[in-house]
C-alpha cells in the first residue's frame, strides 16, 4: 500500500486537566483510505485525543496538522471546514428536534439567511438511506430508541461529507443489525479514500475492520504499528500491564469466614439475572468496561434502587434490604464514587461530615452529646491517619483525604459490609496505598469488603476474587491465581479465554 | 424514502409535529375562550375583542421574552424592570425631538442593549442566570426610579388611541411579533437556540456558536421586554417606574402552563403563547365570576402547580400499565 501523506496529525501533544496530565506526549498520523484504530482502557486518554483533533479542546502543548500543514487555534467549525466529522459516545443530539434539523445542526444549508428546508431534506435523505434509517425525518429524535439515536449521529457526521471520519465507540448501543450496516459503510467510505479514526472496547470489530491501530497507556502511546499477525490476546497484551511496585499490601492467606451477602437471580438497573455471593474477610472486586452494571449491582444491594432477586441472603437475613435505612441497619454501608456531590457534604468541617451518620445514636434525650462525638471524632480521625484540624472544611483536604472521610465515617456503626464505587479514582498514589491498607485491615477484622472499579491493577493486586460484568451479566469470575490484568480485560472485552470463564 | 419533492414538505411536516402534546392545551384554551364569551358576549364585538387582546398584548410579549431564555436552557428575573424601563423610556422620550419614532427607537434599543449585556456575563463569566437577572432587576429598577421617580411622563394621545383604543392593532402586532419568531426559528442560529438549551456540549460540538445563541437569545428577550413596555406606557398614558412588577412571575407561570421545561430546549414557542392567552383568560374569568381577589390568587396558584404535576402523573401513569 502507497504510504499516503496524512489527512489529520497530532504531533507530541500534551493536554492535563486541573494539574492532572492526561496526554503526555502523543502521536497519532491519519491516513486516507485507512481504518485506524485507537486502544486504551478507561482513563487513558482516548476521549481526551479525540476532543483535540475534532477541535473540542486546545492542546497545551505540541500540534494538530491538517494535510501536513499545523493549524492555529482549532475549534469544531474549523475543524468541520477542513472535512473533519466525529461520531461522539455522548450523543451531540437535541431531543425534540426533528431528525433532519439534528442531522443538519451546525450545518445547515441557507437561503436568504434561512434554513433551506427543501435542500436539508434532500441531503439528510441521503445520509438516512446510506445509514439505514427509514423512520420519518420530521419525527423527533426524543421518540428514536437509543440505538436509533446513534444511527442519527452516524448520519449526522455523513452529512458532513467528512475527509476524516472519527467514531467513538459507535457500536455500544447499536444492534447487530445496525452494526453490520455500519461496518459495511466504513469499508466503503474507505475505499472512497476517507481516513477513519475507529474507537472501540469490541475487539473483534477492531480486528475485523481495522489495518493500523495506536494504544494509548497512561497518556502515552505504548504501540503504533499496523494490526496484521496481531490477535485479539496480543491487543490485549499492549493495552496492559504496568509496574505497580510495592503500592499493594501483601494478601492475607485466603480464609474466608461466613457467608454475608448471597444473591441469585439477582437484577437492578443494568444488572440482569447474575448470581453473586461474598464471604466475611473476603475483598471482592468488580470489573468490566464503564457502565456494565457495576455501580447498579452495589446500589441493588444496598436497596437504593429498585432490585429483585430470585433468592437472596443479606447479613443472615433473607431478602434484600428494602432502603438505604434497611440496609444500614443490616451492616452494610456504601461510598460512592462521586464523593464530591453523594458522599461528602463539602463545606462542612471534618469533624461534621464524619460524625453524620452517627449523630442520631449519639443523641441523648433528642440532644446532642458534645462530649461523645469529640471523643469519637478523635478516634476516627487517628484511626484513619487523617492530619491537622479536624474544624477545616472537607473541601480543603485533597481527593484522597477526603475519600478517607468518606469511608471513615461509616466505621462507627461497625459495619459487616462495605460496599465501595471507585474508592481510589483521582486520589494520589500515597493515599491509594493507605486506603489499600485499610481495605485489607478492615478484612482481616471479618468485614466482607466488595469494591466496585475502573483500576485494573487494583481488582488484580487486592482482590480475593474479582467478578467481571460485561452488559449487566457475570463476564467471569477469577479467584487467586486466575486473577490477571489479561484476564480481566479479555473478559470486560468479550474475549474467550480457555479455563477463565465461569 | 418517499419521493416527496415538494420544497416545503420536510418544513410543513416538521410544524405539525410540534402540535402533539398541545392538544390538551389548545382544549382548555377554547373551553375557557367559549366560557369567557358565554360570560361576557362583549367579547365577540370588534371593541370587546380589542379590549381583551391589549390586556393579553404585553403578557404575550413578555411570556415570548422569558419562554425563549426557558429554551435556552436559562431564565430571567429582569422581565418587570424591563417592562418598567421600557414604559419610562416611551414617557420620557417622546417629547423630545425625535418624537415617537425616536421614544420607539430608544426603548427597543435599551430594551437590546440591556439584554445583550446580560447574556454576555452569563455566556461568557459562566455565572447562573437566575442571579445575574436577578442584580440586573435590582439595577434597572434603580435606573428606572432614576429617570422617573413618580408615574408621569408624556405620550400622545394618538398613540395611545392606536395601540389600545377600539381597533385590535395590539392583535395585529402580535401577529406580526408571531411571523418575526417564526422566521428566526427558521434560521440556523434561531434552532442553535433550542439545540443549545437541550445539550449545550452536542451543539458545541456540532458547531453551533452556543454563546453567541445565548447573548443573542438575552437581546431579543429584553427587546421584547421593553416593547412590552412601551405598550404599557400607550396603554395607561403615562410612564410609571415600577408598573412591570408582576410581569416577572406571570411570565414564568405563563410559560410554564404552556408547557416550557425549566431544564432547556423542552417546549415551544407556541405553547407558552397558549399558557399566556389561559393566564389572561382564568384571570378575566375569576374576575367575572366574582371571586375575591385572594381567592383568584389561590386558584392561579393552584392551576399552575396542577399544569405542571397533571402531565408528570400521567406520565407516571402509563408507564406503570
Amino acid at each position: 500500500m502507497m504510504d499516503q501523506k496524512p489527512l489529520l496529525e497530532a504531533r507530541q501533544v500534551f493536554k492535563g486537566f486541573f494539574g492532572n496530565p492526561v496526554l503526555k506526549g502523543v502521536d497519532i498520523a491519519l491516513r486516507p483510505g485507512r481504518v485506524h484504530a485507537l486502544l486504551g482502557e478507561n482513563g487513558a486518554g482516548k476521549s481526551t485525543l479525540i476532543n483535540l483533533l475534532s477541535g473540542a479542546l486546545q492542546p497545551d502543548s505540541g500540534t494538530i496538522a491538517v494535510d501536513g500543514k499545523p493549524v492555529g487555534r482549532f475549534s469544531p467549525a474549523a475543524a468541520r471546514a477542513s472535512g473533519i466529522a466525529v461520531v461522539q459516545q455522548e450523543l451531540s443530539l437535541t431531543a425534540d428536534l426533528s431528525i433532519a434539523e439534528n442531522i443538519g445542526l451546525g450545518a445547515f444549508p441557507r437561503r436568504f439567511g434561512l434554513i433551506d428546508y427543501a435542500e436539508l431534506h434532500r441531503g439528510v435523505r441521503d445520509v438516512c438511506a446510506m445509514v439505514g434509517l427509514t423512520e420519518p425525518l420530521d419525527m423527533p429524535v426524543a421518540d428514536l430508541a437509543l440505538g436509533r439515536r446513534q444511527m442519527v449521529e452516524i448520519a449526522k457526521a455523513l452529512y458532513r461529507k467528512p475527509r476524516v471520519l472519527i467514531l467513538d465507540e459507535p457500536t455500544s448501543s447499536l444492534s447487530a443489525h445496525e452494526a453490520g450496516i455500519l461496518a459495511g459503510l466504513i469499508e466503503t467510505l474507505r475505499d472512497r479514500g476517507t481516513a477513519l479514526l475507529y474507537i472501540s472496547h469490541r475487539l473483534n470489530e477492531v480486528q475485523a475492520l481495522c489495518s493500523h491501530v495506536t494504544v494509548l497507556k497512561d497518556g502515552g502511546v505504548t504501540a503504533d504499528q499496523s494490526l496484521s499477525g496481531i490477535d485479539g490476546e496480543g491487543l490485549v497484551r499492549l493495552m496492559v500491564g504496568r509496574e505497580t511496585g510495592d503500592l499493594f499490601p501483601p494478601r492475607a492467606s485466603a480464609n474466608p469466614g461466613a457467608l454475608r451477602v448471597e444473591v441469585e437471580g439477582f437484577s437492578a438497573g443494568l444488572v440482569r439475572d447474575i448470581g453473586f455471593s461474598g464471604r466475611a474477610g473476603e475483598i471482592v472486586g468488580i470489573g468490566g468496561l464503564v457502565g456494565q452494571g457495576q455501580e447498579d449491582l452495589l446500589l441493588g444491594l444496598y436497596g437504593a434502587i429498585p432490585a429483585k432477586a430470585a433468592k437472596a441472603e443479606v447479613s443472615s437475613k433473607p431478602g434484600l434490604p428494602a432502603n438505604v435505612g434497611a440496609a444500614n441497619a443490616a451492616g452494610l454501608v456504601y461510598v460512592p464514587a462521586d464523593r464530591k456531590h453523594e458522599g461528602l457534604v463539602l463545606p462542612h468541617s471534618i469533624a461534621s461530615n464524619l460524625i453524620l451518620p452517627s449523630l442520631g445514636r449519639l443523641a441523648r434525650n433528642g440532644f446532642r452529646d458534645r462530649a461523645g462525638e469529640a471523643g469519637l471524632i478523635a478516634e476516627l480521625a487517628k484511626r484513619l491517619t487523617i492530619k491537622g484540624d479536624v474544624a477545616r472544611p472537607v473541601q480543603a483536604l485533597s481527593g484522597g483525604n477526603q475519600q478517607k472521610v468518606a469511608l471513615a465515617k461509616w466505621l462507627p456503626l461497625d459495619p459487616s459490609v462495605l460496599l465501595l464505587n471507585d474508592p481510589t479514582r483521582g486520589v494520589d498514589i500515597e493515599t491509594k496505598r493507605e486506603i489499600y491498607l485499610m481495605l485489607r485491615g478492615f478484612a482481616a477484622e471479618g468485614r466482607l469488603v466488595i469494591i466496585a472499579s475502573s483500576d485494573t491493577p487494583e481488582l488484580v493486586h487486592l482482590c480475593d476474587r474479582v467478578v467481571v460484568l460485561r452488559e449487566g451479566r457475570v463476564a467471569a469470575e477469577l479467584a487467586g491465581e486466575a486473577i490477571s490484568e489479561e484476564a480481566i480485560v479479555g473478559a470486560a472485552m468479550g474475549i474467550d479465554r480457555k479455563g477463565a470463564a465461569a | 424514502m418517499s419521493a416527496v419533492s415538494s420544497s416545503s414538505w420536510l418544513y410543513g411536516a416538521i410544524q405539525r409535529r410540534r402540535n402533539r402534546g398541545l392538544g390538551g392545551l389548545y382544549l382548555i384554551v377554547a373551553a375557557f375562550l367559549i366560557l369567557y364569551a358565554v360570560l361576557f358576549p362583549g367579547i365577540l364585538s370588534v371593541g370587546g375583542f380589542s379590549k381583551f387582546t391589549q390586556n393579553w398584548f404585553p403578557l404575550a410579549l413578555v411570556t415570548m421574552a422569558q419562554a425563549l431564555l426557558m429554551l435556552n436552557g436559562g431564565i430571567t428575573l429582569a422581565i418587570g424592570p424591563l417592562v418598567s424601563l421600557g414604559a419610562v423610556i416611551a414617557a420620557t422620550t417622546m417629547d423630545g425631538v425625535f418624537g415617537v419614532p425616536g421614544g420607539i427607537v430608544a426603548v427597543a434599543l435599551t430594551g437590546l442593549a440591556i439584554g445583550a449585556v446580560i447574556g454576555a456575563i452569563v455566556a461568557h463569566l459562566r455565572l447562573p442566570a437566575i442571579i445575574v437577572t436577578l442584580a440586573g432587576s435590582f439595577i434597572i429598577t434603580g435606573v428606572a426610579l432614576i429617570l422617573l421617580p413618580r408615574p408621569g411622563g408624556f405620550i400622545p394621545g394618538w398613540l395611545s388611541n392606536t395601540l389600545a383604543g377600539h381597533t385590535p392593532v395590539a392583535f395585529l402586532l402580535l401577529v406580526v411579533v408571531l411571523v418575526a419568531w417564526k422566521a428566526f426559528l427558521a434560521t440556523p442560529l434561531g434552532l442553535g437556540i433550542y439545540a443549545a438549551g437541550d445539550n449545550p456540549v452536542g451543539a458545541f460540538r456540532s458547531g453551533v456558536p452556543v454563546e453567541r445563541a445565548k447573548v443573542v437569545a438575552f437581546a431579543l428577550s429584553g427587546l421584547l421586554a421593553a416593547l412590552a413596555g412601551l405598550f404599557v406606557a400607550a396603554q395607561t398614558g403615562s410612564g410609571d417606574p415600577v408598573i412591570g412588577t408582576p410581569f416577572t412571575l406571570n411570565s414564568i407561570a405563563a410559560a410554564v402552563l404552556g408547557g416550557v421545561g425549566f431544564l432547556g430546549g423542552k417546549g415551544t414557542m407556541r405553547g407558552a403563547i397558549c399558557g399566556s392567552l389561559l393566564l389572561s383568560v382564568m384571570i378575566n374569568v375569576m374576575f367575572f365570576l366574582g371571586f375575591p381577589p385572594v381567592a383568584q390568587y389561590i386558584a392561579q396558584g393552584l392551576i399552575i402547580v396542577g399544569a405542571v404535576a397533571v402531565p408528570e402523573l400521567l406520565k407516571a401513569w402509563r408507564a406503570k400499565r
